[in-house]
């Protein structure tokens, strides 16, 4: 009789074990999951405030800035050409200053509407 | 009464234990490279020591349900494997190891600056700014080794007549120069201004209570210290996913050039 019902047929008691564990194993998995979506909507969502966003436009703005004019005093000091290299630079830098700001602002737009549908996407997404 | 001065930048001064020696240079004072063991190099030491202690020790279970320490690091797992699948795509995937040592040694330093008598590592810009430089080359030389000259296409935006070209191409390139530098500026300017502020709020809790009756107003400058606390907490986590998006969104464009 023990011997039978080692062998033959499932091992009732096991099985539940397995289907159990599981379970538990698909909850912890969901669980994290949306614990990660709402982390991820809550830090896109901090990074749009006013105080971020300042941030965020000024460094792009002023590092282009810089960027141009160290260009330029460097080409002036290579070329001997001083100081006309540095003014159409930092010009450039200003454009290219204007031009980060608005990608920047661009991204920002896109992330909002991203953000939120890719954290229903991750609820969604079964496994990977 | 006390006349010792409150300095809110006193914090971020750079302490030498020993020294490994003098490197270059032509034997007169000041000249070559000293290589020095900093209070910065031992916080940077401390928190790689700190972040692989709980990557391996949280998932050295390997239990399929995770157990509270496995979940925490499952999630930062995932979290960072869902930002750069979302930022740089399937094949931004070769990079999450990258993309991840630099969230979790940003994240950790950060969280370190917040102990009392610790060091903020990048509260110095040579410091995030070696970060940013690290992430630059990497994105210019695998767009080059993946790309190969097409990698250049970045710079000259499709759609654009002849005539304008020659005036957007260096505007471009500028901005594509400037990226490690707001990339490094928002790190170091972010965790700089906050420990500052900190430092002079509790400085100025510290200045009333040395002033007498005026001592009940330290209850102002004290709750704002409180408060700032936490906001700072929220701020080295978020700093460090910024970075990290950041470095995503520029290895995208390393993997895709032309958009």
């Amino acid at each position: 009789m023990a011997n039978s019902s080692h062998s033959d047929g499932p091992d009732p008691e096991r099985e539940a074990r397995d289907r159990s564990r599981s379970l538990a194993e698909r909850i912890a998995g969901a669980r994290r999951e949306t614990m990660v979506a709402e982390a991820s909507a809550e830090f896109r969502q901090r990074e749009m405030t006013g105080m971020g966003r300042a941030f965020r436009f000024a460094a792009e703005f002023v590092a282009a800035i810089i960027v141009g004019a160290g260009i330029g005093y460097g080409i002036d000091l290579l070329l001997g050409t001083r100081p006309w290299a540095m003014i159409v630079l930092l010009l450039l830098g200003f454009a290219a200053g204007v031009l980060n700001v608005m990608r920047a602002a661009a991204e920002m737009n896109a992330d909002v509407s991203v953000g939120t549908a890719s954290s229903s996407q991750v609820l969604d997404d079964d496994d990977d | 009464m006390s006349e010792k001065a409150i300095e809110p930048i006193h914090q971020f001064n750079i302490v030498k234990y020993f020294t490994f020696g003098n490197f270059g240079g032509n034997g007169s004072e000041g000249s070559g490279m000293e290589i020095a063991f900093t209070n910065s190099a031992l916080f940077m030491l401390l928190t790689l020591l700190a972040a692989s202690a709980f990557l391996i020790l949280s998932t050295r279970g390997r239990g399929l349900v995770p157990g509270r320490m496995q979940l925490m690091a499952e999630m930062v797992y995932e979290f960072v494997a869902n930002m750069v699948r979302s930022s740089a795509g399937t094949e931004g995937m070769r990079f999450f190891p990258f993309v991840f040592t630099l969230f979790m040694f940003i994240l950790v330093a950060n969280f370190f600056g917040m102990v009392p008598y610790f060091f903020t590592v990048t509260s110095h810009i040579i410091v995030t700014a070696a970060l940013a430089v690290l992430v630059f080359l990497v994105v210019v030389i695998y767009g080059f080794m993946r790309n190969g000259a097409k990698f250049l296409k970045l710079f000259v935006p499709p759609g654009i007549p002849w005539f304008i070209i020659w005036l957007v191409v260096p505007i471009e390139i500028i901005s594509f120069l400037s990226r490690p530098l707001s990339h490094s500026l928002r790190l170091w300017g972010n965790m700089l201004a906050g420990h500052i502020v900190l430092k002079v709020f509790g400085g100025m809790v510290v200045a009333l209570l040395g002033a007498g009756a005026w001592g009940v107003v330290a209850i102002l400058p004290f709750g704002m210290a409180v408060a700032l606390t936490g906001l700072e907490f929220l701020v080295a986590a978020l700093q460090a996913f910024v970075f990290a998006v950041l470095t995503c969104v520029y290895l995208n464009d390393a993997i895709h050039p032309g958009h």
